[in-house]
């Protein structure tokens, strides 16, 4: 009984750190761009593969690879917004199409050029072994990885509170006509917060890389986990993401050693939030604000 | 005689705010009731409450001696209320006579009418406001009056019993004021319908109105012909403030 | 009880107290039919040319027969719903586990999976009623993935993995080529009856309703619509005719996967059928359908392994060039009809 309390707080936090730089990333696209970024998925395939590519084709050490890998997702998140948000912005059938297939573009490529066989595997094991913890066994990594969570989770929370530019995105998540009026340079700040907002995801992939497996089709599992997360919390609010990953971690981890189903931890999510929603159809805080 | 709309004691909050404070009137048949208040006195909420756009917190209304405060909009319609809006809500991808017609065919039961048929309905009713030439024209496409004009027509095609009118005056100028007011008559006249007029143009009212029942700050200030309520103390206090009878 | 008149324009059909006139304009048939006319020879010509093509047509009708409930449901709910595949799959796995379970034919199995399909349809329509806007697309998206969790954990039953084989086949003359061409026949058959109810449908009274709802929904409201009523209708409808297309797949390839249908793959391609075709327009999903296949056909005969790759970025061009589809560029008349858009964001 004990090891499984143990067993369940331990790894409700855990994951739940580890959702939150996953999720975060989804939640503010969605609270400050207003849009459904259904094609969040290709950033994991592509922070993966596409650190393997430099390093399997230019040959280049891993350090290097991966701020390679780095500014290539800032081109490409740059790219996309001009492309194809800032055009469909009042069509939104079309725009979460178009954002659907880039997903799935990126999957597919991943796909052709490495496939599953491929034995990909990145060494970003930050501390290898692992840690015991009363009668809890955990990777060394993962506790690194929570570490390094919420400090990213602070540092957001005090750039959007503390700073000019936080608080003008904060503005302009709530009202786009009000921030043209008093100067907020719209365009610039959608850019910078669709870049400013790969940096957890890419860092969060890298963590788990090592320690979860790695597939071309990683991607979906990563978005199902990180849209559950965004709508519990109230899509936008980051208070909310951060209450809605500890709850959504703490159904996995009660699915993964009460209920010994690991194969049950979506579907247990997915019932979770649907019975938040049903209590509290706007999700857990407001989602008019940031925060 | 009975009255065609009894409301009793309507309340309506807004979480602490009370902006509609045990207000009952009668309406009877065939007969114009105006409603005046300042702004913000709970004019419109009082007809969202009784249109059923809103639940009332307290209260009862009832049509024809039927206890309706439960009722759903749409069930609301079937009875008999219809409802013009005060800045228009036409269906914008809908032609003028496209919205009509979906006001003709879902408004009372109607037996033996085809999709055809309620078409040449809702041209009657676009013919009878002035509109018939516009009929195919989008509805984003017409001018103010002519929006009004549709509100009016999209009312009319549910055949209402009582009809609330809310601010027809607000944007029109003189010439499209008289014959807005010419034609709420004639529709009065000619359907018998029994009108709910809700304005701000004091000089309408007067002559148009039976009754007028007046309210500010969301309570029933005054009720009776138009003289009495123009003259009233609590109404002149109402729109020129506390302190009038020094400037009287 | 009902009767029928026919007079000089238009036949009229009394039920009870109601009444539905269907007027007759010879003059705007002339295209449909021609093409009718195409599509019922093509099987019988490709029978002695190349009968392989006939299976890219059974794919074009199937595609097209799911888009088109897929736009009813967007006009008649005024949302988009992302995973329209969950229905195929109830359909399919009820004809498939009846088929196995009980060596059913397909035609014992077709009221069992459309039952199940309404049941489906009428436990999740309190999704479409209470779910705004962006929540709606979440928890559809949602479903089918689910589903397919659903099927890997309880293996014994779903056969996640391999899939269930065995299902007792739609047609069996004994001659595989023969077979094709009667189960092309059957596809375009199930095409053209879905093609004209929902057409029927979107240019009736009903269509009228769901385009005032899209527009307005308190408006509607309170001009007498039940709107509730008409967005389950329109749901359980349009998800029964897609559980439909589950059953027929189940029984044309005599098994099925979940992991073919309920991922978001083919459910792309399906949004991609209708998006191409033009949005939401009925003839344009046969477009669709039928550009799609082919596409996909002759990428993989002539590309090979790089075609999943190719595929989608080719959809997407498509996607940004035509903005109307490709029925657009068909309809040179460009009149404005009532063409409800569709609003995502609430």
């Amino acid at each position: 009984m004990l090891t499984y309390i143990e067993n369940v707080v331990v790894y409700t936090f855990l994951m739940g750190s580890i959702y939150l730089l996953i999720a975060l990333g989804f939640s503010l696209i969605c609270g400050v761009l207003r849009i459904f970024h259904l094609g969040y998925a290709y950033i994991f395939p592509l922070t993966v593969y596409g650190t393997w590519m430099l390093m399997d084709k230019l040959e280049w050490p891993l350090v290097p690879s991966i701020l390679g890998m780095i500014v290539i997702q800032f081109i490409i998140a740059a790219l996309i917004y001009k492309g194809i948000i800032k055009k469909y912005l009042n069509s939104e059938d079309v725009l979460l199409t178009a954002l659907l297939l880039i997903a799935l573009i990126v999957e597919q490529a991943a796909s052709y050029f490495y496939p599953i066989q491929a034995g990909v595997f990145l060494e970003t094991t930050l501390m290898s072994g692992v840690f015991q913890l009363g009668g809890v066994v955990v990777p060394k990594q993962l506790v690194v990885g929570s570490g390094i969570a919420l400090a990213m989770t602070g540092a957001f929370v005090i750039f959007f509170v503390k700073t000019k530019t936080g608080m003008a995105i904060r503005a302009l998540s709530q009202d786009i006509y009000s921030s043209k009026i008093v100067g907020i340079n719209v365009e610039t700040l959608y850019v910078f917060t669709m870049m400013i907002v790969l940096v957890p995801v890419i860092i969060g992939t890298l963590i788990v890389a090592p320690v979860w497996a790695l597939e071309p089709q990683m991607g979906w599992l990563y978005m199902i986990t990180a849209i559950l997360i965004a709508v519990l919390g109230g899509l936008g609010n980051i208070k909310g993401t951060i209450m809605a990953s500890y709850l959504i971690g703490f159904a996995h981890a009660v699915s993964c050693f009460v209920i010994s189903e690991p194969r049950f931890m979506n579907l247990s999510a997915l019932i979770v939030v649907m019975i938040f929603l049903i209590i509290r159809p706007q999700g857990l805080a407001r989602s008019e604000s940031l925060w | 005689m009975a009255p065609l709309l009894k409301v009793t004691n309507l309340v309506k909050r807004f979480g602490g705010i009370v902006a509609v404070n045990d207000v009952s009137f009668e309406i009877y048949k065939g007969e114009t009731l105006g409603f005046i208040g300042p702004n913000g006195a709970g004019k419109s909420t009082v007809v969202n409450c009784l249109t059923g756009y809103l639940p009332a917190s307290a209260g009862k209304v009832e049509m024809n001696g039927v206890d309706i405060s439960h009722m759903k909009p749409h069930e609301r319609a079937h009875m008999g209320l219809a409802r013009t809006y005060q800045i228009p809500r036409p269906f914008p991808e809908l032609t003028a006579l496209t919205s009509v017609l979906a006001s003709s065919i879902s408004g009372k039961k109607r037996i033996n009418q085809s999709f055809q048929d309620a078409m040449y309905d809702a041209t009657h009713y676009l013919e009878f406001v002035g509109l018939f030439s516009k009929r195919n024209i989008l509805a984003r496409d017409l001018t103010f009056y002519e929006l009004r004009m549709l509100e009016l027509a999209r009312a009319l095609a549910t055949t209402p019993q009582l009809i609330f009118i809310d601010e027809v005056m607000a944007g029109l100028n003189p010439g499209e004021a008289k014959s807005a007011i010419r034609m709420i008559r004639r529709a009065k006249e000619e359907f018998g319908i029994t009108v709910f007029w809700i304005e701000h143009v004091m000089a309408v009212l007067m002559e148009a109105a039976d009754r007028i029942v007046a309210i500010n700050y969301g309570a029933k200030l005054a009720e009776g012909t138009p003289d009495e309520v123009v003259n009233n103390d609590d109404v002149i206090e109402a729109y020129l403030g506390r302190g009038w009878r020094e400037y009287a | 009880m009902v009767e029928t008149e026919l007079k000089r324009d238009r036949i009229v059909i009394r039920l009870g107290t109601k009444k539905w006139e269907w007027v007759l304009e010879p003059r705007y048939w002339r295209n449909t039919l021609i093409w009718a006319v195409i599509l019922f020879l093509f099987p019988t010509a490709s029978y002695f040319f190349s009968p392989g093509l006939i299976n890219t047509m059974i794919s074009a009708n199937i595609y097209a027969a799911i888009a088109m409930p897929l736009a009813l449901l967007t006009i008649g709910t005024g949302r988009m719903n992302f995973g329209p595949q969950f229905y195929i799959g109830v359909g399919g796995y009820t004809a498939a586990l009846l088929s196995i379970t009980y060596g059913w034919g397909p035609l014992l199995t077709l009221p069992f999976a459309i039952l199940m399909c309404i049941v489906a349809a009428l436990i999740f329509s309190p999704l479409v009623l209470m779910a705004r806007g962006l929540y709606y697309v979440l928890l559809t998206l949602l479903l089918p993935l689910v589903f397919l969790e659903v099927t890997f954990i309880y293996p014994d039953i779903f056969k996640g993995d391999t899939g269930l084989f065995g299902i007792v086949p739609l047609l069996d003359t004994g001659n595989a080529k023969t077979n094709f061409l009667y189960i092309g026949y059957i596809s375009t058959a199930i095409m053209f009856a879905y093609l004209w109810i929902i057409n029927k449908v979107l240019k009736s009274r009903y269509g009228l309703l769901m385009a005032a709802i899209n527009d307005d929904e308190d408006v509607a409201h309170s001009i007498g619509i039940n709107i509730n009523k008409i967005k389950i209708i329109a749901f359980v409808c349009a998800c029964t005719m897609i559980g439909i297309i589950g059953w027929f797949y189940a029984h044309y390839f005599s098994s099925f996967a979940g992991i073919t249908y309920l991922p978001l793959t083919f459910m792309l391609k399906i949004l991609l059928v209708l998006m191409i075709g033009g949005r939401a327009q009925v003839f344009g999903c046969v477009v669709g359908g039928y550009f799609v296949a082919f596409l996909e056909m002759l990428m993989i005969r002539f590309m090979g392994p790089i075609q999943p790759v190719l595929f989608p970025i080719i959809l997407l061009i498509l996607l940004f060039v035509l903005p109307e589809g490709l029925f657009g560029l068909y309809r040179k008349r460009r009149y404005r009809e009532y063409l409800p858009t569709i609003h995502v964001r609430r």
